[in-house]
Parts: C-alpha cells; sequence; structure tokens
C-alpha cells in the first residue's frame, strides 16, 4: 500500500509529461552512472591505507602519544555529558517550551551512532584496543541516555534548567585537558593538529564571535556616537577584506594589539582573527534581526518600567536572535569551513595535515582519497550544525507550541 | 462626580519633531483622579504624540507635565517612577509574541517591582479572569484573535497596578465584531474609578464613559467639554466640522 503510493506519486513528480519523463530519464542515467563510478573507485582502486595509516595524524596532529589519555578522557566525558542531555531531554521532550530537538526519531540516531561505531573503527583497520575503547565510550553514551531518561522521568522538568551548565564547564575542562596546566603536562598549540585543531579552533572562534558580534550589532544602534562609529568601523574593515588577509596581517599585528597572554602563539592570534572575522558577520545578522524588532515592542516595554538593559535583555534580543539565527548559524558554518584557510600560514589543522600526508612519499598520487576524506568529514560536521540549528529555531518557534 | 485631586496636569505644552515639525503648539490640560477624558481629533492632529509625553515615550521642548504629582523632567528616576504608574495600551497591542500571555503579564512585575513570580501569577489570572480570557494563559499571542490581544494588553497593563491607563486608539486596528469586547472591559475599568486617557472615534464610549471631550486640531486643544454638550452643541467651528466629518 505504502509502497503503491510511493511509487504513484514518484510517477506523477517525474515522469508527469514526455518531456518531463526524458529529463527525468536521461537525469536518472547521469545520477546513476556517477555514483557507479564512484563507488567503483572507492571499494576498487581507491587504497584508503593512506588514511588508515594515519588515523592518529588526522585526528589530533602530533600531539605527544603518552599525553593522548587526557584527549581519550574528554571524548569520554563529552560522551557522557551527551547521554545526558540526550537523555534528559527526550524524558521531558517539551521543557518549558515547545517543539522537539533534533533528532525527532531518536531509534534511527541511535542505530546510526551504533553503526557509526562498529564500522568506522573497523574500516579505519584501527588495532583492537583503540576499537574496544570506541565501543565503550558509545556503550558509556547509551547507557546514560537511558539512565538520564529513566531519572528525568522521574523529576520535575525544573531539572533540565541546569544541565546546560555542564556543557560551558566542560568546555573549560576541556581546554585544561588539551593544552595542561593544573598540575597537567602543558601541551603547546603548536603540537595540537588534525580534526582537534580544527574543532578547537572553530569553536573557540563561534562561541567568542557570537557575544562579540550581539556586542557590536547593539553599539551599531547606540545613541553614543562612539560606540556607533567604532561598530560601524569594525564591521565594515573586517566585511571589506579577504580572511586570508586578515589571518596574514593578524600574525604580524596581533601581538601588540591584544594583551600578551591572549595570543601568544600562532595559534591563538589565527583564532583570535577567526573570532574577529566571524563577528562582523554576526553582528550584520543580529543587526538584521535586531531591525525586524517593531519598534512597538521597545515601547511597550519602556511603558511597563523596563529599563532599556531590562527591555533588552527580555524583550528585544529574544526576539532578534530568534530571527537572526538562522544567518548567524550560515556563518559558523562559513566560518568551520574557513579554517581550511589556516594551513595556508602554516597550521597543521585538517587540510594542513592532509597536504603534509600527501607529501610523504609513501603515499604520492593518494590525493583523491584523501580529499573526499576532509570533504565528508566537513559535511558532517556542517550538517551537524545545520540539524541543531533548525532544531533549536523550532524549539524557540512560540507557533509550534502546544495550544 | 471625580474627586478633583489632579491625576494629570500638562500646561503650555510644546513638542518639535527632530525634523522641524512642530506638533504640539502649547497644550493644556488637566486630568482628576477617576475622570476619563477622551481626546478625539483628525488624523495628524497630535494626539497620540500628546498622550506619549505622559510616559516620556515622547519628549517635550517646553511646558510642564506633572503625572500623580511627579514632574516629567529629564530626570531617568522621574520617568522610572511615572511609568510604574501609568500604564499604556496600543493601536496595535504591542504584546510580546515570543512570551505565552501569562508571562507576558509577569514580566514587568517580577522585573521592575521586584515581586515573588508565584504571587504575580496570581494576580495575573484574576486579571485574566477579568477580562475574560484566564483560559488563554498558556497560548502565545499569535495564537489569539485581535480583541483577545487587546484585553490581554489591557491585563498586562492592569498587573502593574498603574494609577493612570493610556489608551491610543485601543480598537482601531480590530475587527468590527472584537470592538465591543475590549469596549466592555475599558467601560468596566472607568466604573471601578480608573483615570483613564483615551483616544478613540468610538462615539458611543464617549457618551456613555467619558466625563469630558477634547477635541485636537493641528497640535492645539480647540474644545474641553462634557459629551452631552461636545456631541449635541459644540462651541467652535472646528468641532462642527470634526463632528460632520464623523457622523
Ligand atoms: N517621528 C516623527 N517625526 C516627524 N513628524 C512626526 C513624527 N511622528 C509624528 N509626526 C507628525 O506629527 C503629527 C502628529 O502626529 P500624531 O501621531 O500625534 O497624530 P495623531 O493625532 O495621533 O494622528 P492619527 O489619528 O493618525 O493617529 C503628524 O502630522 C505626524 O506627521
Ligand atoms: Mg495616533
Amino acid at each position: 500500500m505504502a509502497a503503491n503510493s510511493l511509487l504513484a506519486s514518484l510517477r506523477r513528480e517525474l515522469f508527469a509529461s514526455r518531456g518531463d519523463a526524458l529529463l527525468s530519464a536521461g537525469l536518472l542515467a547521469l545520477i546513476a552512472a556517477a555514483a557507479i563510478g564512484l563507488l567503483r573507485w572507492a571499494f576498487g582502486q581507491a587504497q584508503w591505507v593512506v588514511i588508515q595509516a594515519n588515523t592518529t595524524l588526522f585526528a589530533v596532529g602530533r600531539y605527544p602519544l603518552d599525553q593522548q589519555w587526557r584527549l581519550w578522557l574528554l571524548v569520554a566525558l563529552l560522551a557522557l555529558a551527551t547521554g545526558l542531555s540526550w537523555g534528559l531531554l527526550r524524558a521531558n521532550p517539551r521543557g518549558d517550551r515547545s517543539g522537539v530537538l533534533w533528532p525527532a526519531n531518536d531509534r534511527i540516531a541511535v542505530a546510526v551512532l551504533a553503526f557509526l561505531t562498529a564500522w568506522a573503527p573497523a574500516a579505519l583497520r584501527l588495532a583492537l584496543p583503540l576499537q574496544l575503547r570506541w565501543w565503550g565510550i558509545t556503550a558509556l553514551l547509551l547507557a546514560l541516555r537511558w539512565a538520564a531518561g529513566r531519572w528525568g522521568r522521574r523529576h520535575p522538568p525544573q531539572l533540565l534548567r541546569w544541565v546546560p551548565l555542564i556543557w560551558p564547564l566542560l568546555y573549560l575542562l576541556g581546554m585544561v585537558l588539551i593544552s595542561g596546566g593544573l598540575g597537567l603536562i602543558r601541551v603547546p598549540p603548536s603540537e595540537w593538529g588534525g580534526l582537534l585543531l580544527t574543532v578547537l579552533m572553530a569553536s573557540f572562534a563561534i562561541l567568542a564571535s557570537f557575544p562579540l558580534g550581539v556586542l557590536m550589532a547593539l553599539g551599531r544602534r547606540s545613541e553614543l556616537p562612539l560606540l556607533r562609529w567604532g561598530s560601524v568601523l569594525y564591521i565594515e574593515f573586517i566585511r571589506g577584506a579577504p580572511l586570508i588577509t586578515l589571518l596574514f596581517l593578524g600574525q604580524n599585528i596581533l601581538g601588540f594589539l591584544l594583551p600578551g597572554g591572549l595570543a601568544p602563539d600562532r595559534v591563538w592570534r589565527a583564532a583570535w582573527v577567526l573570532t574577529f572575522f566571524c563577528g562582523a558577520y554576526v553582528a550584520e545578522a543580529v543587526r538584521a534581526g535586531l531591525a525586524s524588532v517593531p519598534g512597538g515592542q521597545q515601547e511597550a516595554a519602556r511603558s511597563l518600567g523596563l529599563s532599556v538593559p531590562q527591555s533588552l535583555q527580555h524583550v528585544v534580543l529574544p526576539q532578534a536572535l530568534r530571527i537572526a539565527l538562522p544567518a548567524t548559524v550560515g556563518q559558523f558554518i562559513s566560518l568551520l569551513q574557513d579554517t581550511t584557510l589556516l594551513s595556508l600560514i602554516g597550521l597543521l589543522e585538517l587540510l594542513g595535515t592532509a597536504r603534509t600526508v600527501m607529501a610523504n612519499p609513501d603515499f604520492l598520487g593518494k590525493n583523491a582519497e584523501v580529499y573526499l576524506t576532509l570533504a565528508v568529514l566537513f559535511w558532517c560536521c556542517c550538517a551537524a550544525l545545520g540539524l541543531g540549528s533548525r532544531a533549536l529555531e523550532r524549539r524557540l518557534d512560540p507557533s509550534h507550541s502546544p495550544a | 462626580m471625580p474627586a478633583s485631586q489632579p491625576m494629570i496636569e500638562a500646561r503650555g505644552v510644546e513638542k518639535w519633531y527632530p525634523n522641524g515639525f512642530h506638533a504640539l503648539r502649547g497644550v493644556d490640560l488637566s486630568v482628576s483622579k477617576g475622570e476619563v477624558v477622551v481626546i478625539m481629533g483628525p488624523s495628524g492632529s497630535g494626539k497620540s504624540t500628546f498622550i506619549r509625553t505622559f510616559n516620556a515615550l515622547e519628549e517635550f521642548q517646553a511646558g510642564s507635565i506633572s503625572v500623580d504629582g511627579i514632574a516629567l523632567s529629564n530626570d531617568l528616576r522621574n520617568i522610572d517612577a511615572i511609568r510604574c504608574e501609568t500604564g499604556m495600551v496600543f493601536q496595535q497591542f504591542n504584546l510580546f509574541p515570543h512570551l505565552t500571555v501569562l508571562q507576558n503579564l509577569c514580566l514587568a512585575p517580577v522585573l521592575v517591582r521586584k515581586r515573588r513570580r508565584a504571587e504575580v501569577e496570581g494576580q495575573a489570572m484574576g486579571l485574566l479572569e477579568r477580562v475574560g480570557i484566564a483560559e488563554q494563559a498558556g497560548k502565545y499571542p499569535g495564537q489569539l484573535s485581535g480583541g483577545q490581544q487587546q484585553r490581554v494588553a489591557i491585563a498586562r497593563s492592569l498587573c502593574m497596578e498603574p494609577r493612570i491607563l493610556l489608551f491610543d486608539e485601543p480598537t482601531s486596528a480590530l475587527d468590527p465584531e472584537m470592538v465591543g469586547e475590549v469596549l466592555e472591559v475599558m467601560k468596566a475599568l472607568a466604573a471601578d474609578g480608573m483615570t483613564m486617557v483615551v483616544v478613540t472615534h468610538e462615539m458611543g464610549f464617549a457618551r456613555e464613559v467619558a466625563h469630558r471631550v477634547v477635541l485636537m486640531s493641528e497640535g492645539r486643544i480647540v474644545e474641553e467639554a462634557p459629551p452631552e454638550i461636545f456631541f449635541t452643541n459644540p462651541q467652535h467651528e472646528r468641532s462642527r466640522q470634526f463632528l460632520a466629518q464623523i457622523l
């Protein structure tokens, strides 16, 4: 029955008229040919050993071997936090707001996760202990998801309020684990690399550029001329220059511009440039959001006696940020992709690592394998950001509320 | 008849917009406690501008205004105090669309008056009951009809326990069949002795509820009279023209 209706709708969509049918058939043939070609190459000719032999390099670069337990610990903690949040969200799908968080059907998500854990470490030919470690981590995640779900159903949703707090704490803890300090051996940023560096750079820039962008957007509307012109100057300067120039410029001048401790080396300088760059675009997205909140909102808030900061915080910004969310996340996605430019200033993030691998005489001519892997990795990260943003959008949308 | 203690006292108010437009040209008005004053006048005559000076949504350049004994000056503390004493209901409702009806009501009392949320929620439910929409407390404004939204807006103002309510054409954006329900709420408020300044063209409301009708034209008040006199025997040519237009 369902299959029949699917066929019928396919026929209607693709083969409605003779012209449509021809076009559809032609396109389908092209797609099929490309897919077959790709699969043949991927499973026949491609030599994935270039990835399999360099998994550690791609994952963490030259992070010292004897300190990598810190990263494993971090991954395990991340899995625990994910399981906890996931389980609680499932137990209280509405929270104080309506709408669901992705994935709407999280059985599928569990299945995908389980498949990835079973398949990816094996496909990468990881040593058995490492494979076991990944299985253990996934098991941990799923177990906590289950436990948190049961616990959350028995306790009121108010508990959800403090759960998000574990994420910033975990971020700080992760920073310590990665870079050292507090009794841990220091691992300088020059030894971070691969996916680790890419994710660190992108997440730092995303987290820091958001408040910066909001402040700049507010500054641009401020009544104080100095603040207004400062913001305009900043935004327009950044948006007028290509990122790669700013990256090179930042390597040379950030040492003078920021207090010494903040940008001690090329990695941190690059992180700040990414932050300032992304902040200017976030500011523009937020400005558009602010402009779309009717003036009557501010007037109503003020007429009720709210101060300017209160009306911003409780009335104007929540609405403006919700409207700005898709554009802002779009910026974050391009930022994630722009981290590849860091390879041009000599950082060994994913692309930089890939280039060193491809320059290795053992793996000459394996560019296609490497680039395809990179593309898939980036695609996954961007897709995750996009899905998260759409879920958040739905969660914040008042029209999706229980009537 | 209302007592004569003045709640609003405006003297010689002059207002220029930043583009140089002279919107208010020496306006005097005094509103006593418990009085209901209806302001009428052709479009662009400065009605909105005038009542928006009462809670400092618009600045004025000359003259003086005092509200409930507090002089409106540039002192921000005075402005905040006055805004707590006056509620305002807008033509476009201006409810907060990202908050539920109940949250709309509770926001200001909790933030500004620093009252306990549970206690404010109790009061808010009572007010929603009074304007006849208690069952909508958990909905968002976008899920309500225009008339319901305007009643929520009135309840939101009342939740701050104001001593004066300002209305700027509260029924102009409503479909005709919803005007009545909002006017009923306003009549009930007037009957309870609330001091109200209402910009409206609803003749029926003015006749029935107003103690005084004020006609504005080109930034001035041209006539001030009790409704029975204003509607039957206006003294000024400008008033007669205006009434001829809207009758
Ligand atoms: N921000 C502004 N800048 C310049 N002029 C303005 C501004 N706001 C209003 N005006 C002008 O001031 C005059 C009075 O406006 P106001 O809104 O007070 O009129 P109104 O009597 O409320 O009219 P309506 O019945 O259309 O609401 C109008 O001529 C209007 O064009
Ligand atoms: Mg008006």
